[in-house]
């Protein structure tokens, strides 16, 4: 590894790039909470200028070779080294684009959608966070760093999530992500010291070549390892079983669940699974445990979503499962599915939960049915945005989510097992089905609602604010649409990086991309004959069997489960044997010192104020034991 | 000196250790100045075998002056309980406490 740290153009345009996000956090805490103009400023400026800089380093390595490192010694204890530094590659640009360009439009929007909150300045204070924590962590040229930045995005979005934390479920739902996230990366860094002890090293480069990995683990501890990383991964993406939070954290400001569940939090497990995509491939056992704990997530998480009346719960739900599918087409082998999916789903994920968030922030409601009730398909901007993400999650041609499923579809075609593709078909199927029953409750309510349509929620619809928030549900629109044209120069781009056997053969069977289309088509015209059409009665075939439905509203009963283990192992078998210590064992001691002194006092006291002959036989014995010990002794 | 000096220290003490028993254990005002007074002439006794002992004429001088003493002080003691005697018509020590805690002397 070459350690350069010279000042080049490259360098400088990474520290743009991640250093005012940081420093608008400090001066939007510190300085500017009192002023939420100036604070929204600050922070929308640092956003901005790292999304010059990701965009001028894309443009500059434009068909890079070899990766780039700079990489500094940040500490060396004995003699371990640990670096801090950046390892630009196809991969980190992409993703670096990505983030920045979300988390910059997401703030853009939320001065439309926050405007008058009183805790304004903290929010853009904890947005800068937010977004400097994920662009550190693309940009991580070692996994101790990558677990670092990972601990602060997992910081940032327990703030973001319990930002209303006056709300009691707000708060819970906080301190519930941030817990159960908190269980996966205790495996991550498990897998983390592992690899240090075996390796010596935690250079991403050096973890993605295989002679390095192979001279250094036995392939058992390949699979351990990465099991345990992938542990982490399970927790930061919401995957089985760790993926109830996810649902929960809704309870933050909508454009917060736009960002977290685009290009941030979520993202970043997939991410770290893409950044070590060399190492995991070298264990077989652990891809299939990936595909399958993929696979699982995406049919659970879909099944939810078919049940949910909460709007941004039912996109949650399709996080959860769209994230099962690239972890399913990573696993499967096939790096550029899984990492173009991912690119995809940032851009039409955010776009669905920000035109919700505009009916949300219209109607002051979550519930589908009432939105449509009350007028959902008067807001044309916002309607027409969501019909496109909407699109773009189903799988309809020409939108970007169309490209990256069916790259997945056909890598899942050519495993030896036919079950995995028709899983993956299932699943897609659901997600279209579950995407337009939503899109129907509102674009064909059956009752309409005439009073109070336009009383805002939160009354205050400045010039600023709703213009603000279509311009960027327009430019997401835009970048949906357009995505999947540049599937070509995206691939052409991350190839050569990666090595051939790396990036995965990808298949192109004519039929697919006909028979995928059919297969959303169809479900699209299920949904519309159930919840759409004009005599239908808005029950879907779910909700026909009563013990199916129950089952999926709650959640496979896995919230219950965990609700049962904490209760019965954590509150009566850990917590209770230490309350019964400290209340026995050691509150015992301290007070039977007490009561003991006590008790000796009051028989010395005794001593003073009952009869003389006590006195004189404590004398007595004291004289006794005098002479015994000096007459004896010596 | 017929008798051994050990067999009169050991007789001495042994009248002390009655005399103190007798002190700390009995519940009457008179038999407690009885054992004081025992445990008197307990320390006299060791003190006439003592002048024997080393053929000093001091000894038995001392144990006239103890004797002395001894009759006054019995006589006082007595005189004081049976003036309690008279006070509360009991000479159990733990009734005058309970008299003196009671503020009736």
């Amino acid at each position: 590894m070459v350690s350069l740290f010279h000042m080049d153009a490259s360098l400088a345009a990474v520290i743009v790039a991640l250093l005012p996000p940081l420093a608008a956090f400090g001066i939007v805490m510190l300085a500017t909470r009192p002023l939420p103009r100036l604070s929204a400023a600050i922070s929308l400026g640092a956003a901005g200028l790292s999304l010059l800089a990701a965009v001028y380093l894309l443009w500059r390595h434009l068909g890079m070779q070899t990766p780039i490192i700079f990489q500094m010694t940040w500490l060396h204890p004995g003699t371990l080294q640990i670096p801090f530094g950046f390892l630009l590659d196809p991969t980190s640009l992409v993703m670096l684009t990505v983030v920045s360009s979300i988390s910059f439009l997401v703030q853009v929007y939320s001065l439309g959608y926050m405007a008058g909150d009183p805790g304004f300045s903290r929010y853009f204070g904890c947005m800068s966070l937010f977004s400097w924590a994920m662009l550190t962590l693309c940009l991580s040229s070692s996994l101790i760093q990558i677990f670092i930045f990972w601990e602060l995005v997992g910081l940032a979005s327990y703030l973001l999530i319990g930002f209303w934390f006056e709300k009691f479920s707000a708060s819970e739902a906080g301190k519930k992500a941030f817990v159960m996230t908190r269980l996966g990366d205790v495996a991550f860094l498990l897998g983390l010291v592992l690899i240090w002890l075996q390796m010596g090293s935690l250079d991403i480069t050096n973890l993605n070549t295989p002679a390095v990995v192979t001279a250094y683990c036995s392939p058992s501890m390949i699979t351990l390892t990465g099991l345990l990383i992938f542990g982490g991964i399970v927790g930061k993406s919401a995957q089985f079983p760790l993926m109830t939070w996810l649902p929960d954290a809704m309870e933050g400001p909508t454009p917060v669940s736009a960002l977290l569940h685009s290009a941030t939090m979520v993202a970043a497990g997939v991410y770290l699974f893409a950044r070590l995509f060399g190492y995991f491939s070298l264990s077989p056992t652990l891809m299939t445990i990936c595909l399958a704990i993929g696979t699982i997530s995406m049919l659970l998480a879909s099944t939810m979503a078919m049940v949910a009346r909460d709007i941004k719960q039912v996109w949650a739900y399709s996080t959860i499962s769209q994230l099962g599918f690239m972890l399913m087409g990573l696993g499967a082998g096939s790096f550029f599915a899984g990492v173009f999916h991912l690119v995809t789903h940032a851009g039409f994920k955010a776009l669905l939960f920000l035109s919700a968030g505009v009916f949300i922030h219209h109607f002051d409601s979550n519930d589908m049915e009432t939105i449509g009730r009350r007028g959902g398909r008067k807001l044309k901007s916002a309607m027409i945005c969501m019909i496109v993400a909407a699109g773009a999650l189903s799988g309809l041609p020409p939108l970007s989510g169309f490209f990256s499923k069916e790259l997945i579809l056909g890598r899942l075609l050519e495993l030896d097992n036919p079950l995995w593709f028709l899983a993956g078909a299932a699943g897609a199927f659901l997600t279209a089905y579950y995407t337009f029953r939503l899109v129907c409750f509102i674009a064909f309510p059956k009752t309409i609602e005439t009073t109070g349509t336009d009383a805002g929620s939160h009354g205050n619809h400045g010039s600023i604010g709703p213009l603000a928030m279509n311009g960027v549900l327009w430019i997401l629109a835009g970048a949906t649409a357009a995505l999947g044209f540049i599937q070509e120069p995206i691939l052409a781009f991350i190839k050569p990086a990666l090595g051939a056997e790396l990036s995965g053969s990808i298949g192109h069977h004519g039929w697919l991309p006909v028979a995928a289309c059919l297969l959303a088509a169809l479900a699209i015209g299920l949904a519309w004959f159930e919840f759409g059409r004009k005599r239908c009665r808005q029950i879907g075939f779910v909700e026909r069997m009563p013990v199916l439905a129950k089952l999926f509203r709650e959640r496979w009963y896995l919230d219950r489960c965990y609700r049962l283990m904490l209760d019965q192992l954590v509150y009566k078998g850990i917590s209770g044997l230490f309350t019964w210590n400290d209340r026995k064992v050691i509150d015992g001691a301290v007070d039977g010192f007490g009561g003991a002194a006590v008790r000796l006092g009051g028989l010395i006291a005794r001593l003073h104020t009952t009869m003389v002959q006590y006195r004189l036989m404590v004398m007595a014995l004291v004289v006794v034991l005098l002479i015994l010990t000096f007459g004896l002794g010596g | 000196m017929i008798v051994p000096f050990h067999h009169v220290v050991l007789l001495s003490s042994m009248l002390f250790f009655m005399g103190l028993f007798c002190t700390l254990a009995r519940k009457n005002l008179i038999m407690i100045l009885l054992g004081v007074e025992i445990m008197l002439n307990a320390g006299a006794l060791a003190f006439v075998g003592a002048a024997l002992r080393w053929q000093q004429i001091e000894g038995q001088a001392i144990v006239l002056f103890v004797l002395a003493v001894a009759a006054t002080e019995v006589s006082v003691g007595l005189a004081l309980i049976v003036s309690i005697y008279r006070r509360t018509g009991s000479v159990d020590p733990e009734v005058q406490l309970a008299a003196v805690e009671e503020g009736t002397p």
